[in-house]
């Protein structure tokens, strides 16, 4: 009797599977052909016949290979757009806005400047949490991480690092200006300075954070991943 | 003779009407639907391990590993609580397909 599982595994061979997975795979294809084959034997068809027709059986063993492989991928039950942009931005948008709010309860206290007794009387006064601007590279490195672990692309690696920030810049490109149109509780006489000191405060400082965090982590991975796959090839 | 294209649309239903009365390994799963189908629906190795692991993929069927009836080790595929819920609306598409047919055929022929 042939050895159906060699001829399987020489007819398949290069089928990218895991190796526990291969290895069953042949089995059972062998199985199937040894069963049709004893079948064919038993309605009288010679030993050799019965090898040829059973093998017949399989118009292109490429093609199967192909389609074998492309069943057993797992199904990414999530589309990639929220593996790869959502879920990395809104897990560094929620991590930073709880890192914010612990250090706003229990400390420690945020530097102001200018320092009370400035010089210039009129200068803006900016609020900056040092210590949550030092977290932040951790977080723009986790969003980093996963993104670019999904497949993100560079855009959508550098969108999940610096979603956090988006709502401060919403609000200071779109929120206070609609806010000095329609609101007269808002003090109208801010200054352009003002504006781009509350600017750096909550959005340049903070998107640099996050950036200088993640986007090492973006190019390390990006490297690693390209020289992985000129190994495979 | 049933055309390939509309075979395998009915390859997902065919499957899981086979495993509803029990587990059975590929090569017997095949002999069954061409039996029971007078030959209508023939499933080549090539056609069928291809469809039963992307259907395992959507656990609708789950296979494990054991011996048959001639004492050989072979992977015996059941039905999941999964592949039986979808079984109910799967026969009830084709059975509004094929009323749909049959009435359009009637109009044609009128």
């Amino acid at each position: 009797m042939p050895d159906w599982q060699q001829i399987v595994s020489g007819k398949l061979s290069g089928i990218a599977l895991g190796p526990d997975e291969k290895s069953q795979v042949l089995e059972e294809l062998a199985g199937h052909l040894e069963e049709d084959y004893q079948s064919l034997l038993s309605q009288g068809i010679s030993d050799e016949g019965a090898i040829q027709r059973a093998l017949k059986r399989v118009d292109d063993w490429q093609v199967l290979k192909q389609m074998i492989e492309s069943a057993r991928k797992k199904e990414n039950p999530m589309p990639k757009r929220v593996t790869q942009f959502w879920l990395p931005a809104f897990l560094t948008l929620l991590l930073s806005m709880v890192f914010l709010a612990v250090i706003q309860m229990f400390g420690p206290n945020p530097w102001i400047t200018p320092a009370s007794g400035g010089r210039l009387r009129m200068t803006p006064v900016a609020v900056v949490y040092v210590s949550w601007l030092l977290l932040l590279p951790l977080v723009g490195a986790l969003g980093a991480y996963m993104s670019r672990r999904a497949g993100g692309s560079a855009r959508t690696v550098f969108l999940s690092i610096v979603f956090p920030i988006l709502p401060y810049l919403a609000f200071f490109l779109i929120g206070l200006p609609v806010a000095l149109i329609l609101d007269d509780h808002v003090a109208h006489n801010i200054t352009i300075p003002a504006f781009f000191v509350g600017l750096s405060a909550w959005v340049i400082f903070p998107a640099a954070a996050l950036l200088a965090g993640g986007w090492p982590v973006h190019f390390f991975a990006s490297r690693r991943l390209i020289s992985s796959r000129s190994a495979g090839s | 003779m049933i055309g390939t294209g509309v075979k395998k649309g009915t390859a997902e239903l065919a499957i899981l009407s086979v495993l509803e009365n029990g587990p059975l390994h590929g090569y017997e799963m095949a002999r069954r639907i061409e039996e029971q189908t007078k030959g209508a629906l023939c499933f080549s190795l090539a056609g069928l391990y291809p469809m039963l692991y992307r259907m395992e993929q959507r656990r609708w069927i789950r296979g494990s590993w054991g011996t048959s009836s001639n004492g050989r080790r072979r992977r015996c595929y059941r039905l999941t609580p999964a592949g039986r819920k979808k079984l109910s609306p799967l026969r009830d598409e084709w059975r509004e397909l094929f009323a749909a047919l049959r009435r359009l055929a009637k109009v044609s022929n009128a």
